[in-house]
């Protein structure tokens, strides 16, 4: 790309040259490369499908995606067949891979035995178009349709809309789907005002747990005095148990710059910040590529899209401090400092970054503004609660049976979400417990299954799953040990500012382990309730308050396996070392 | 400068007398020597009050509060120091140390050595503009741990250079700066952290408590390869205490430690990212997920 784009007319010839490599007219491989394909094998299934077209003299391409979602299926390779549809094969080795081209190259076989499913279209989430494939032969109706697939029926993808799908390093076909439109609305059509107006009608709440609402934020950092602002994506996606903000930095970078730029028009910002953690270099990787990409094509730079505004935007790397995931945290972080949070308020929408007004979101709530400001406020505020709007991404794991990324409006049940999503329980058995939402929720009894996902607990009605985390538990997994390996984690983290956490954590640490060493007493339990009391009350920041929630939450619904542990000297499950034999 | 005022002696002593003398002296000015000072001069007794730095006052007068009534320090101090310095019984040797004690008790001859002032006392008004603007004193001293211990050598001095004039003008550098050099180095080697302290003139202090602050900064060199077992919530699920032990058993080592032949260093992490491959753990940065108890010596092999 050698011309800045800066009209609609540049934006549709970037747009067709991505078309031609989204959907070539000759056979294309394509690999899920995100690193969770990667961490199963998908390097050398790559490897293997270049060596197999250089042998046969395929005349093919073979290309890298990112995740789309069905981590349990994961390495996946997909082909695009000309004048055909695209095929998803999951659980590729090498072998298979050699097996299933040198099918296809000697009679045409998509050996239909190996497929996963098939795409009838492809849905351009930004523009509201679709990419029709041609039907497939015959052999092929066997295979599930992908959008039939029990794990596909009932997702809708915003935030996820390209992940899977494109190339990450590929401007052109992000922007083939639909990219920068957004901001080249808001650019020409819109004023920052009118943008801002746009995400508060639109009902987007921060995605990062707080769901604090985003129009509001904006307004807030917009309407706060000084010249210099920030924006500031955060990516430090501590919660252990959680990676859709990964799968997003890797699979689709485009969404969060696009939103970045947008946020950037509408609060005056000049310079943006994505505070990416250390744990996810291929993401470090592919944003720093696209930030490259878009400001060769003049998305970002100095006189963006012939407005005359200028905004950049850097990247941020953290050494591991889960801690940094706060907002306050991060901030001191970007400026070099050890990642202490600060007290609140002021807020960083008037006192963030250097001081100055600073907006801070979540990965999943910017890749949601660029959809908003395309389709309209309307049509975002169609989907969701009524407190709520729009779609969020959970990350479905542990005992089930379709593990990986589910997106769904919220509303969305937890029964449906893992009995249908998900398949169900691994081996068909019974569900113990839910470890969701984050690592302070603790663990969420069966009971709960049929409340709607919300930003909020309404007890009765709705449950809140803050970073979007679920770790299902089946009938081998033992709470007190969950909530134990809880704590430790919360010890590990704490930065030891203040006493409450500090040494708070240190008893309910050394409390869990006697329990489930079998060494608990009568009044450990009330022990617990007391000092989790203390702390929340007493604790500088967030981690300390949140902490003992971990223990207290998985008390109040499973007390009678924390029970058994003190006074009959067992576990049930037969996971806690000591207890079993 | 009159070369007496070096090698000044105060006669403390009367060798013409024969019976016990009525006068003491009291070594070291902090609050204990000023109280027994007070004490002996209200019982009657001449005293020496000698102490070997400017002032008397000592620790007490540097802190806030004492333990363990938690009152105010200064508070404590000050009349005492009024008092002791107007007392004319009291003669208050500072700067001075006390050279040699000989005699028998009741009649000790003590020899008392002052310490040039380099100030003329009786004009000194106490401003401390002087202590400022000392060429020879003004060093302030830190203790051996935080002082510069190694000269950088020309290598590595020149890419230090160059990495720092490369992010210069980038706001916030010392997160980007650290984290090229743990990446270049392995970890954080001690006089490249002193020479970014003296190159922005911050203290080495605040250097390090980044440095230390953050998990994957280390302050120690570690093995060739770094092998991470994750011990997210979803992969402790899915048995990552049965990898850690396994890992544990063929390198030989607890999580932390580095194996002698220094091939292997060991450590837990919180969430790699791939929970729906769990259990995982991450070599070098290259991951593996999905992975088992016979697999773990099989990756460990890929690494020599």
């Amino acid at each position: 790309m050698n011309q800045p784009i800066r009209t609609i007319e540049d934006l549709k010839g970037v747009e067709a040259a991505g078309l031609t490599t989204l959907y070539p007219d000759r056979l294309k491989i394509v690999v899920g490369s995100a690193s969770c394909g990667l961490a199963v094998g998908a390097g050398a299934i790559e490897s293997a499908a270049v060596a197999v077209v250089k042998e046969l003299g395929l005349d093919a391409e073979v290309t890298r995606t990112g995740c789309i979602g069905f981590c349990s299926q994961e390495p996946l390779l997909d082909l695009f067949v000309p004048n055909g549809p695209r095929i998803s094969y999951g659980n590729m080795t090498p072998e298979k891979t050699r097996s299933l081209l040198t099918a296809y190259a000697a009679k045409g076989d998509l050996r239909p035995d190996m497929a996963l499913g098939w795409f009838t279209s492809e849905e351009h989430v930004l523009t509201g178009e679709a990419h029709t494939y041609p039907p497939p032969n015959k052999a092929l109706t066997e295979v599930p349709e992908w959008s039939s697939l029990a794990f596909y029926r009932n997702q809708k993808k915003v935030i996820l809309r390209n992940c899977g799908s494109i190339d990450p390093l590929s401007i052109s076909e992000a922007v083939a789907r639909g990219a920068y439109r957004g901001a080249l609305r808001a650019f020409a059509e819109m004023t920052p005002e009118k943008v801002i107006e746009e995400m508060t009608k639109s009902g987007l709440r921060g995605r990062g747990g707080a769901a604090f609402p985003t129009g509001q934020k904006w307004q807030f950092a917009r309407s706060a005095s000084g010249d210099t602002k920030y924006v500031v994506c955060n990516a430090d996606e501590g919660e252990p148990g959680s990676y859709m903000d990964r799968t997003v930095l890797e699979g689709d970078p485009h969404a969060i710059i696009e939103g970045m730029l947008i946020g950037a028009f509408a609060v005056g910002a000049r310079e943006g910040f994505i505070y990416v953690r250390s744990e996810y270099p291929l993401a470090i990787d592919t944003l720093q590529t696209a930030i490259n990409e878009a400001e060769k094509a003049g998305l970002l730079g100095d006189d963006i899209l012939g407005s005359g505004w200028s905004f950049r935007v850097r990247i941020r790397v953290g050494a591991g401090a889960y801690i940094c995931g706060e907002e306050t945290a991060l901030l001191e972080s970007i400026e070099g400092h050890a990642g202490e949070p600060r007290s609140r308020p002021p807020y960083p929408v008037t006192d963030g970054l250097w001081g100055k007004p600073t907006v801070v979101n979540n990965v999943k709530t910017w890749a949601s503004v660029a959809p908003i400001l395309t389709r309209g406020a309307d049509w975002y505020a169609a989907m969701g609660t009524q407190r709520t709007k729009g779609t969020t991404v959970f990350s479905l794991e542990g005992a089930v049976k379709n593990a990986g990324l589910v997106e769904v409006p919220f509303g969305f049940s937890l029964r449906e979400m893992i009995y249908e999503i998900g398949g169900g329980i691994v081996g068909d058995r019974p569900l113990k417990a839910l470890q969701a939402g984050g690592a302070a929720r603790g663990c969420i009894p069966p009971s709960m299954l049929d409340l709607a996902i919300d930003t909020e607990d309404r007890p009765g009605e709705t449950v809140m799953i803050g970073t979007g985390g679920i770790i299902v538990l089946d009938d081998g997994a033992c709470t007190a040990d969950m909530a134990r390996h809880l704590v430790g984690f919360f010890l590990e983290e704490s930065c030891g500012k203040c006493v409450p956490c500090r040494e708070g954590l240190r008893q309910l640490s050394g409390i869990m382990d006697r329990i489930c060493a079998g060494e608990g007493h009568e009044a450990d339990l009330l022990l617990l309730e007391r000092l989790a009391g203390t702390m929340k009350a007493a604790a500088v920041c967030g981690l300390g308050g949140m902490a003992p929630s971990a223990v207290l939450a998985t008390l109040q619904h499973f007390r009678a396996e924390f029970e058994k542990h003190i006074h009959d000297k067992s576990c049930p499950a037969g996971v806690c070392r000591g207890l079993t034999m | 400068m009159n070369p007496d005022t070096n090698q000044q002696k105060a006669a403390t002593s009367h060798k013409d007398d024969k019976g016990p003398w009525g006068a003491v002296l009291v070594c070291g000015g902090g609050i204990a020597g000023i109280q027994a000072s007070l004490d002996l001069s209200a019982a009657g007794f001449r005293v020496y009050l000698v102490e070997e730095s400017p002032t008397i006052g000592g620790s007490m007068a540097r802190l806030d509060k004492t333990f363990p009534t938690g009152d105010c320090a200064t508070c404590i101090i000050s009349p005492k120091l009024v008092e002791c310095m107007r007392d004319l019984n009291i003669e208050v040797l500072t700067m001075a140390d006390v050279a040699g004690l000989d005699g028998e008790a009741g009649r000790f001859h003590a020899r008392v050595q002052k310490r040039p002032r380099s100030v003329d006392s009786a004009k000194c008004t106490g401003c401390g503009d002087c202590w400022s603007a000392c060429p020879v004193r003004n060093h302030p001293e830190l203790p051996p741990e935080f002082l510069p211990q190694d000269e950088l050598n020309g290598d590595d001095a020149s890419r230090l250079d160059g990495l720092l004039s490369g992010l210069e003008g980038e706001p916030g550098a010392m997160m980007p700066v650290l984290r090229e050099i743990n990446e270049t180095y392995r970890h954080l080697p001690r006089a490249i952290l002193e020479q970014i302290a003296t190159r922005w003139d911050v203290r080495l202090t605040e250097v390090l408590r980044v440095a230390s602050f953050y998990d994957q900064f280390r302050l120690q060199p570690v093995g060739r390869h770094i092998v991470e077992a994750c011990d997210g919530t979803s992969c402790h699920s899915r048995g990552a205490r049965a990898i850690l032990e396994r890992l544990q058993e063929v390198i030989g080592v607890q999580p932390g430690e580095t194996d002698p032949t220094g091939r292997y260093t060991l450590r837990t992490v919180r969430c790699l990212g791939l929970c729906a491959s769990s259990p995982s753990m991450r070599v070098d940065g290259q991951s593996f997920g999905r992975v088992n108890l016979d697999r773990v010596p099989e990756i460990l092999e890929q690494f020599k």
